[in-house]
């Protein structure tokens, strides 16, 4: 008997945290242990009502519990935003292909993210810090709307910050109270001098528009396109690369990505829409 | 291949009868779909001249089906051997096609592949081709060459049946006592036929002929205006894609039962204008025209780069069924002209 792709492995809400107003994360006990690989989504489903795709944002050598952090902006993720601690939901995957984390050793890892796009991030980042003496550098450029709504405070704000060999510097589009950072787009602190190009691989996640101009500011900038690595956000449904919703060209985001070069994309219709 | 004589259809199809359901064509107004045959007459043994109107994929990848309960999953039904009579080459190569994928590396679906291991598949020659059949624009034939157990012909007196596979040998041998040799002459007005047929074909699609592979042309087309052109006469129905016998697009949505949840597959359709909408409101076709050449990209140049093969069988199932009279066909010529044209002046 083949294994049945679309049988949800049975899960628990233990934890809820209130990241930003529209931001939660949930931390989900899986009924047995789940293996990942930072980058992979899972197809997270609420019984009877839907599912839809979240890359957690824990680290992948956690394999009891993971994080997935979940913005309000449809549907499931509106529900999910009313559930208490102990709902049940249901898991499907890992699926796709994450970062290559192995690839980016010896090198300058350049993170650029913005709103809720610091979610498979914040997996990243946990992965890197765990063997952040492998990496020459790893640089990170973070935006959010306002000081309240970036996610992951307490690490951004403290525990990151202490970390050696972590360099991370925080914009905001719109400053209040007593935010002393650069106010303006996360494109306006990518500068040419914050990593050593010809030793470095970019990663971008964040709203579609902002992965568009930070893509190309990173081009701009003398990044070649298979080292901007993009987390795509589409319409990811089946996860094995049947269903057809979350085509970009010939690929399926779901198979062979989320995790995309722009080289393997940058000649396909709308792929910032 | 081992062929033989035999003057009854219905004694095939009894045959085949006693041993598994059996899904034959039958008559619906001037076409054919499928039904259920049974041996008393009621569904009569019928030959189809051409392909049915309804695709094959729904003995395989029915229209709706429940593809998880949980939370405590329950096993699927097991599916009993079945026969589907009157497949076309181009219905056997819609097949091969969904094997492609629903097989595809460690991809597998396993309602797909319980039933299409459960399948016995009878095809037929074509003798009176539609003026929508246009298989042989993609290297299809009136008559299949392989992907059968076994294969019909019909000859003035009765019928050539060919076996194709393991399976189907085996049937003609269990059944020896119906069948006669199949003489050589019978087996030359079998081929006579089979190019009568393949020539008409080759008149009615004589005017759709491309100047460039089929691939070059839609790719190369990237940017031209034809596509909103025709999109203007859609009226996003999706008879196209569901009534495509390689479309396989579907959706997965929840439900709600007394003691259980499940999850339903069920077709779903690129012309759909939410079809690649993501919860934050982007859509990377929203356009009805960019919605348009994605189908025809997605057949034509993306399924062809991803497994070697076409996704397209020139059944013209599509052209029957379109509601804004939309032909590809003409499409194409339409984006052939379109090039050598800009070729012809630069």
């Amino acid at each position: 008997m083949i294994a049945n792709p679309y049988q949800p492995l049975t899960a628990t809400i233990t934890e809820i945290i209130d990241e930003s107003p529209t931001i939660k994360s949930f931390v989900v006990v899986p009924r047995q242990p789940f293996k990942f690989a930072t980058g992979q989504f899972i197809e997270l489903t609420l019984p009877g009502q839907g599912e839809a795709p979240f890359t957690p944002s824990s680290s992948p050598s956690v394999t009891e519990k993971m994080e997935v952090t979940i913005m309000k902006a449809g549907r499931v993720t509106g529900l999910l935003h009313e559930c208490q601690t102990g709902q049940p939901v249901g898991i499907r995957g890992p699926m796709g292909k994450g970062y290559p984390v192995d690839d980016f050793a010896g090198k300058q890892v350049y993170i650029v993210g913005g709103g809720v796009g610091l979610a498979p991030i914040r997996s990243l980042l946990l992965t890197l810090i765990d063997r952040i003496g492998d990496f020459e550098r790893v640089v990170c450029r973070f935006g959010a709307r306002s000081p309240e709504d970036f996610i992951y405070k307490p690490a951004l704000f403290g525990s990151w910050k202490q970390i050696q060999g972590l360099d991370i510097t925080l914009t905001v589009d719109k400053a209040n109270g007593n935010w002393s950072g650069n106010v303006g787009v996360v494109t306006t602190i990518l500068k040419r001098d914050d990593v050593d190009i010809s030793n470095a691989v970019a990663v971008v996640c964040g709203p579609p528009i902002m992965m568009k101009f930070a893509t190309l500011k990173l081009l701009d900038h003398g990044f070649a396109p298979n080292r901007i690595y993009l987390s795509m956000e589409k319409n990811m449904s089946c996860g094995i690369g049947k269903c057809g919703h979350c085509m970009i060209g010939k690929y399926y985001a779901c198979k062979d990505g989320p995790v995309f070069t722009f080289e393997q994309i940058q000649n396909y219709p709308n792929i910032w829409e | 291949m081992e062929t033989v004589f035999i003057s009854q259809l219905k004694a095939l199809l009894d045959a085949v009868a006693q041993q598994m359901v059996v899904f034959t064509p039958t008559e619906v107004g001037d076409s054919f779909t499928y039904a259920r045959y049974t041996h008393d007459g009621e569904v009569k043994a019928v030959l189809n001249p051409v392909r049915t109107c309804s695709p094959a994929k729904e003995f395989l990848f029915p229209m709706r089906e429940i593809a998880a309960v949980f939370p405590e999953a329950i096993s699927p039904e097991e599916v009993q051997p079945f026969a589907v009579f009157g497949l076309k080459d181009c219905d056997l190569k819609s097949i091969q096609i969904l094997d492609r994928v629903f097989y595809e590396e460690e991809f597998h679906d396993p309602f797909y592949i319980s039933r299409r291991e459960k399948m016995f598949l009878i095809s037929s020659d074509c003798y009176d081709p539609k003026d929508t059949c246009c298989c042989t624009l993609f290297e299809g034939r009136v008559f299949p060459l392989k992907g059968f157990d076994l294969n019909v012909s019909k000859i003035k007196d009765g019928y050539l049946v060919e076996a194709g596979s393991t399976e189907g040998k085996m049937f003609l041998h269990r059944n020896e006592r119906l069948f006669a040799d199949a003489p050589s002459a019978a087996r030359a007005e079998r081929d006579r036929n089979r190019q009568q047929a393949q020539q008409q074909l080759e008149q009615i699609n004589a005017r759709y002929k491309l100047d460039r592979k089929v691939e070059e042309i839609v790719l190369e087309s990237q940017d031209s205006p034809v596509f909103d052109q025709v999109a203007t006469g859609c009226v996003e129905c999706q008879s196209c894609t569901r009534i495509c016998p390689t479309c396989h697009c579907f959706y997965l949505f929840d439900t709600q039962r007394e003691n259980a949840f499940g999850k339903m597959k069920v077709w779903d359709s690129c012309v759909r204008q939410d079809f690649a909408r993501v919860a934050g409101g982007e859509n990377p076709r929203k356009i009805l025209g960019d919605r348009t050449k994605h189908r025809l990209m997605h057949k034509f140049v993306y399924f062809l780069e991803r497994y070697g093969i076409h996704m397209c069988v020139g059944c013209g199932r599509c052209v029957d069924s379109c509601a804004g009279e939309m032909d590809f066909r003409d499409v194409l010529v339409r984006l052939n002209r379109e090039l050598v044209n800009i070729k012809g002046r630069s």
